[in-house]
């Protein structure tokens, strides 16, 4: 059993080994595993007849259409693989804010998805980004490749500034299988979202955004005078807080979640709002089941 | 109300200050909170779509608010004094008439002085001065000099009526001084010659007065045993009025006469006294509504009856013989040098040119004896001499002035023994002196015919001041309202019901200070002196008699007043708005 240090612990753990990913599409796995894939091979579900070949399996020749036309049809099945996994993690100096903060609450999804993923044997991939690809976990299949996946989560510390456009140019500009790409993240960027996620609908990922966010990125508590400091990039505003300025800000923020939220919607992303107020394991066993992520 | 009344300068100071301070505050002003925010995407997107109003603007707004209304309650605090006219700060004289027709009663049961310090306190009060002085016509104040309204205030509540000498318009104005106001509230009677450019203001008021204006006691001339009282009494009433005169003595009953005195009349009475017994005699006059008490009452001394027996021993001087005879109560004997004997039956001997192989049993005065054994040694004579120095506060000497006495010859007095010396010539040789050591004695060196002093006015009051000396006779002063300088020294002073005055002492005589007729006795080591006081003028009895219009109600002044009283209300109201109107733009951000 894999050490889940800090991250998890072995009772949420085992509530997590009945789950697995649930994909929309066929993946394009390489390896056997246990989602649908386009490939037709010795599966479980039937997709299709055709003419035997010499070198086709005898064994899924059809015969009884044999018998009643004197013909020799092949029964063809879907092949079950692996799933390419892709799990983002924003390590930005923005994540470190908030109790917990939301790099802990990232990792902590991250290690949750990873494990769930590990037992299924899907390939996972771990990739920390903040202005680019900070730190990567090559591919790790299988139970037995949890501790090192934890490991790597714990080691992440929040740095530098967020520019999710770069990472995944960067990160997809070398050939990848296509596969699930989840993407944890509170998305605060300054260059926007909408260039970073055509980058994912170019390379036709199947994409899970978990949008991560603090009560106080909500509904901030701010004196009336304050100097606001940006933690990424170290800039200052002088504020005045008044009420309607506070409710700008309010509406302005559920927009900017609205918008994310829509996009993914679009194009047939799934999208969750993880608020460090959820308790983590409702985000987990109820909300991603809920939205059908694990089964 | 005034709060602080502080001068044009004192305010503009203090409102700089509170000024600066605001300022201050608003420099000191605590640096806002750094919080540090996770990104400022959001922010910068809310902030790109607000206009809000520009920091440096609203800072100087906020300080421009907080400055009028610290300024406002300020000024409505400190109430500044400020010239309308001309714009400068300006100075007020007040001078206060205190003479002692201002304590006449008005028709409101105030004195007239009362309501010239009123009007003063109202001037103080409501002037937009830079300065106040209060002076007084009759010199309370010694050295009037410009101070604070609420100093100004406290020297007008130290005045008091002063009567009795002539009030004078103080030397408290410099020429040239176009910055100061002065103003004298008077009530016209006693006639101050103001400078010009003086404002006055009138506290007078029409009052009836009766007042004795004259009040005397003397010894009939053929009858020196007889004493008469003649009393003047004057209705300085603009209408008839019925006065009850009334003498008291000791020894008898109360003379008393009743009067019927038409407006402005005078009534002059002589009054047989001989009854009373020596001592205090005291007249008074009642009346109806009369105003002013001081000159109801007046006191006069009736002296012993007992005659002077004084026997003049001369070879002829008919000028002494003369002058004695005209002192009162003086039975004069005449005899030759040659006819003297020792006798007795003789209060006081007059030895001119002569003196006794022995001394008399009885006062001697002697006027250039020669050298005997019972008198100091004398030798030589002196040639051209003049007095230059005299006691004044001897009874001898005492109210006579020896100053231009010369002699052409004089006895040259070489040992004063016991004597003391009352006059000496500018050589410090002794020229007259007295003995009280036995039987008084006072030797002049030089004879009335070497000298002029015969000549001097105050040469009857020199030999009536030597018999009454020589003969224990007190002496019996006339004095007016006031001070009074008594020629005692280390005297204890009683009044006429015996209870101790308080008196201030002076190298060579007692000061005592009376506010209303009075007869005092001031009782020395070696004499008593007797002091009558009373008002006794006529200028003040009339009370009437003034070149003012009767005093208008009283109004602040007009002139230089910069802030009405209620100003100050105006000002915290003012302050209240600008607080108002600061909340309002703080809540809609316009401030800071």
């Amino acid at each position: 059993m894999a050490a889940p240090g800090a991250l998890l612990d072995e009772s949420f753990l085992r509530k997590l080994e009945v789950l697995s990913l649930a994909t929309r599409r066929p993946v394009h796995g390489q390896l056997k595993g246990v989602h649908r894939s386009r490939r037709v091979g010795a599966g479980m579900v039937f997709t299709d007849f055709r003419p035997y070949a010499s070198g086709d399996d005898i064994r899924n020749i059809d015969w009884g259409i044999y018998l009643r036309m004197d013909r020799l049809i092949l029964k063809l099945f879907e092949e079950e693989a692996d799933l390419p996994i892709y799990l983002f993690v924003d390590t930005s100096r923005s994540m470190d804010f908030g109790a917990p903060s939301k790099l802990d609450y990232a990792r902590r999804i991250a290690a949750g998805l990873a494990y769930v993923a590990l037992l299924n044997h899907d390939r996972v991939n771990l990739i920390a980004f903040a202005d680019g690809v900070v730190q990567a976990l090559p591919t790790r299949r299988g139970k037995n490749q949890a501790p090192q996946v934890f490991r790597f989560l714990e080691a992440l510390r929040a740095s530098g500034e967020t520019s999710l456009h770069a990472t995944l140019r960067r990160f997809f500009g070398s050939p990848r299988t296509r596969g699930l790409a989840v993407l944890i993240s509170d998305f605060l960027d300054p260059q926007g979202i909408e260039p970073a996620f055509a980058v994912l609908r170019r390379f036709r990922h199947e994409v899970v955004v978990v949008h991560t966010l603090a009560p106080e990125e909500r509904e901030p508590q701010l004196p009336e005078e304050v100097v606001l400091v940006d933690a990424e990039d170290g800039t200052t505003a002088e504020l005045e807080i008044t009420p309607s300025l506070l409710e700008a800000y309010r509406a302005r923020f559920q927009q900017h979640v609205r918008e994310i939220e829509a996009y993914c919607r679009k194009y047939g992303w799934a999208y969750l709002q993880a608020s460090t107020a959820i308790a983590f394991e409702d985000l987990m066993l109820k909300m991603l089941r809920a939205e059908g992520w694990l089964r | 109300m005034s709060l602080l009344g502080l001068s044009a300068q004192a305010a503009a100071g203090a409102m700089l200050g509170v000024a600066a301070l605001v300022l201050l505050l608003y420099l000191l002003k605590p640096a806002s909170r750094r919080l540090v925010v996770p990104s400022m995407v959001i922010w910068r997107l809310v902030l790109r779509t607000r206009k809000p109003t520009p920091d440096r603007l609203r800072w100087w707004l906020s300080l421009l608010l907080a400055l009028l209304i610290a300024l406002s309650l300020t000024l409505a605090l400190v109430r500044p004094q400020l010239a309308v006219y001309g714009g400068r700060a300006q100075r007020v004289v007040l001078v206060v008439d205190d003479s002692a027709t201002l304590a006449a009663i008005a028709s409101d049961g105030k004195t007239r002085f009362q309501h010239a310090l009123e009007r003063a306190r109202e001037l103080v009060q409501a002037d937009a001065a830079g300065g106040f002085m209060i002076a007084d016509t009759r010199r309370q104040i010694a050295s009037p000099h410009f101070q604070s309204r609420e100093a100004a205030l406290s020297t007008l509540a130290q005045l008091k009526v002063a009567p009795g000498g002539k009030p004078q318009f103080p030397n408290v104005l410099r020429s040239g001084e176009r910055d100061v106001r002065a103003v004298l509230i008077t009530d016209g009677v006693a006639a101050i010659d103001a400078p010009a450019g003086v404002e006055t203001r009138s506290v007078y008021q029409v009052a009836d007065n009766v007042g004795i204006t004259a009040f005397e006691v003397r010894a009939l001339p053929r009858d020196l045993h007889r004493f008469q009282a003649y009393v003047e009494v004057l209705n300085a009433s603009p209408g008839a009025k019925q006065v009850e005169l009334q003498l008291t003595g000791a020894g008898a009953v109360p003379i008393k006469r009743v009067l019927q005195l038409a407006g402005g009349a005078r009534a002059a009475e002589v009054l047989d006294v001989s009854g009373y017994a020596a001592g205090p005699i005291r007249a008074s006059v009642d009346s109806a509504y009369d105003a002013l008490p001081l000159d109801d009452v007046a006191f006069s001394y009736l002296p012993p009856s007992k005659p002077i027996r004084v026997v003049l021993v001369s070879a002829g001087n008919a000028a002494l013989e003369r002058s004695l005879r005209l002192l009162p109560r003086v039975q004069l004997g005449v005899i030759a040098p040659a006819k003297y004997a020792p006798r007795s039956g003789v209060d006081v001997w007059v030895f001119d040119r002569f003196a006794p192989r022995a001394a008399p049993s009885s006062a001697a005065l002697l006027f250039r004896p020669p050298p005997t054994d019972w008198l100091p040694r004398a030798g030589g004579e002196l040639r051209e001499t003049n007095v230059a120095a005299w006691s004044s506060v001897h009874p001898v000497t005492d109210s006579v002035s020896l100053r231009d006495v010369l002699a052409e010859r004089a006895l040259y007095i070489r040992e004063v023994l016991h004597a003391q010396v009352l006059a000496s010539d500018p050589a410090r040789r002794p020229l007259i002196l007295a003995s009280a050591s036995g039987p008084r004695w006072v030797e002049v060196a030089f004879s009335l015919e070497d000298s002029n002093l015969q000549l001097q006015a105050g040469f009857p009051a020199f030999l009536s001041n030597t018999l009454n000396w020589m003969t224990g006779e007190p002496l019996a002063l006339n004095a007016g309202l006031g001070l009074t300088e008594l020629p005692v020294v280390h005297a204890k002073v009683l009044d006429l019901q015996g209870q101790p005055v308080r008196v201030r002492e002076l190298p060579e005589a007692t000061l005592v200070e009376s506010l209303q007729p009075n007869f005092y006795t001031a009782i020395a080591p070696d004499r008593r002196v007797r002091v009558a006081v009373n008002l006794l003028d006529p200028a003040v009895t009339e009370i009437n008699r003034t070149a003012l219009a009767a005093a208008p109600p009283a109004q602040p002044s007009a002139g230089a007043a910069f802030l009405p009283p209620s100003s100050w209300l105006a000002l915290l109201m003012l302050a209240a708005v600008l607080l108002l109107l600061e909340w309002w733009t703080f809540n809609r951000r316009l401030t800071i």
